[in-house]
């Protein structure tokens, strides 16, 4: 078990701030809008806990816990202001605005960190203390921080505000119509989203020990889209469970590529095409499974007929 | 003065390569109502086509390492080649990835995020196959030319660089034979038509299928044009390149207005005006995403666009 847990301690909590990135992407989806701007708020969390840490909060031996969760409320409210600043010029309209605008934000955030002194440009910023002794102890953090997060969007799915964000998703213009605030709601969900990711790039940062630009790439907004689309866009469990199984996936791919006998180009394909395997995923995944893998309302006894009125 | 007119020139070329490139989004915008974001992939499967159409030589890395075709075409021939090759791509991204989305009539998201799909496949198909080099074209690609021409006196010269010449010649050819073609002929009529209302096309007889093809076959053409003439100039910056140039249309198009052909013009060459007066730095790559977030908040609707109001 020791064994185990030492040699995957780091993909089991990869897996779990994959569920999360999926869970702050899913966040604006269950409004209907496309945001690629998660792995730009988690890099920009990540950034303030590395900045904190290396230049502010120095500290010898252990990095201690309370800083940290002081560190990540820091990342959460500076992301959840950016998300708003983000999300209210964009979330005013309809449509496709936000996927643009979010395009456009994780740009600029990219090209900042490149050029920033404070970021430590292309290099990126080194040696960020550790709080844990190994890989696996990041779990105190992580897990209930996922489960916390779970809990939310569960709760929030059956109160009002989880209501107006189907309402907006089936029919923007109907809610609207209903008295529901459009923009209201999609920025709520949106900023929500931001800080969640912002409070994974901030303990990621720790984990992963360093931290430079490419972190929050057009790149990993695809790959965090196909955690929430094949997943399932309808349920949150979705975004979950794609989440974990998608994070662990190249290394799934790579323990396939070493089965025996399997032909060279094949295994080759298997090491290597990682990113054309997710494209392709995404491609199929609209076709077949437009709601991903996980149904809606898995929890909801009215599961029959909901089905029959989503599109 | 001299540089003044450096900089307003060197605007106009790159930005009217941002302007064909941007005519590829808006072509199928105005007729799908979506953002094709493998349009970028286009643009550097074209500049690849071309490169090798030349007879240029792939490097160490992938699965044509060191591979070349062994002819070597004169650079007007593989640029147009390459082009149909790439609309011919994207006519087959249409029905192999889109099509089906619309037989179901899903969410125009899906489409959107399947575009996603498609670039994510096409870009590691590259690096993939011909691995994450830079590749450059041969000197001499447009001939044996002077590297700058002067357009002042010998006291007083004005230098241009011919490449960038070059660049606003065809690209002004290609928006003239674009426009003559959208605005006089029987197709872009028709094509228009179709991006109008497709339902009222189909029933004035119009093969709505065989438009919609038609627009990514243009469409995939354009970019590959734009591909080919930054990649001619600046040099093939590995499979990763016409992403980022793809995610700068994207601000072109938001600036002339969704949808609006002659707004892809005036968007794509102001942003190239814009980027070719700020002064170089690392920072430079950031302005178009800077006008897009200023254009979203104070006319979202663009320049040339027009307030949608959605009626139900």
């Amino acid at each position: 078990m020791n064994d185990f847990l030492s040699t995957y301690g780091f993909l089991i909590v990869s897996m779990l701030f994959g569920s999360m990135l999926g869970i702050s992407l899913y966040l604006p989806l269950m409004a209907g809008q496309l945001s690629l701007a998660s792995p730009g708020f988690y890099a920009v969390g990540g950034y303030i806990a590395a900045i904190l840490s290396t230049k502010v909060f120095v500290t010898t031996g252990a990095f201690p816990i309370p800083l940290l969760l002081l560190e990540m409320a820091i990342a959460g409210i500076v992301c959840g202001i950016l998300g708003i600043m983000v999300g209210v010029p964009a979330l005013r309209l309809r449509g496709i605005y936000l996927a643009i605008a979010t395009i456009a934000f994780i740009e600029i955030l990219r090209i900042l960190s490149l050029n920033l002194e404070i970021t430590g440009g292309a290099v990126g910023i080194f040696g960020i203390p550790q709080p844990f002794s190994s890989p696996i102890e990041y779990l105190w953090i992580a897990l209930p921080l996922l489960l916390l997060s779970m809990a939310f969007v569960y709760r929030l799915e059956n109160i009002r505000v989880g209501r107006a964000l189907v309402a907006i998703r089936e029919d923007e213009l109907a809610a609207d119509a209903m008295g529901i605030n459009p923009t209201y709601y999609k920025v709520l969900a949106f900023t929500l989203g931001a800080i969640l990711a912002g409070i994974v790039g901030a303990v990621s940062a720790h984990f992963l020990n360093t931290w430079n630009a490419r972190q929050g790439t057009f790149d990993a907004s695809i790959v965090y889209l196909t955690f929430v689309l094949i997943g399932g866009s309808r349920s949150f469990l979705g975004a979950v469970l794609g989440g974990m199984v998608f994070t662990a996936m190249p290394e799934l791919l790579r323990f396939a590529a070493d089965i025996p006998n399997l032909p060279l180009f094949i295994a080759q394909f298997l090491r290597d095409g990682r990113l054309m395997i997710f494209g392709l995923l995404i491609v199929l995944g609209t076709i077949f499974f437009p709601q991903g893998l996980v149904p809606a309302g898995l929890f909801k006894r009215s599961t029959q007929r909901e089905q029959k009125s989503t599109k | 003065m001299t540089v003044f007119l450096q900089n307003l020139l060197g605007g106009l070329s790159i930005g009217s390569v941002y302007a064909i490139f941007a005519l590829g989004y808006t072509l199928v915008f105005s007729i799908l109502g979506i953002i094709n974001f493998a349009h970028g992939a286009i643009f550097t499967l074209g500049a690849y086509f071309t490169y090798a159409l030349m007879g240029g030589k792939f490097g160490f890395n992938g699965l044509l390492a060191n591979f070349s075709l062994g002819i070597q075409l004169p650079f007007w021939l593989a640029a147009i080649l390459a082009a149909i090759l790439a609309g011919g791509v994207a006519v087959a991204i249409e029905r192999l990835a889109y099509r089906p989305l619309r037989r179901k009539q899903s969410d125009p998201l899906l489409m959107v995020v399947s575009s996603l799909g498609v670039a994510l496949v096409v870009v590691n198909l590259i690096q993939y196959l011909v691995g994450a080099e830079n590749y450059t074209f041969p000197g001499n690609t447009y001939g044996d030319l002077p590297s700058a021409i002067n357009f002042g006196s010998t006291e007083n010269p004005i230098a241009i660089r011919t490449v960038q010449i070059i660049i606003f010649g065809i690209s002004g050819l290609i928006l003239a034979g674009l426009t003559y073609f959208i605005t006089a002929t029987k197709y872009g009529k028709a094509m228009r038509a179709v991006a109008e209302d497709p339902t009222t096309a189909s029933l004035l007889g119009i093969d709505t299928e065989r438009f919609i093809m038609l627009s990514f076959f243009v469409s995939g053409f354009l970019g590959s044009i734009a591909g080919t003439l930054v990649g001619s100039s600046f040099g093939i910056a590995g499979p990763y390149f016409g992403i980022g140039f793809g995610l700068k249309g994207l601000a072109v198009i938001v600036l002339g207005g969704l949808g609006s052909i002659p707004g892809s013009v005036i968007g794509g060459l102001l942003i190239g005006m814009v980027e070719s007066f700020v002064p170089d730095s690392g920072y430079k790559d950031a302005v178009a995403f800077a006008i897009l977030f200023v254009i979203l908040l104070v006319r979202p609707q663009g320049i040339l666009g027009q307030k949608l109001i959605q009626k139900v």
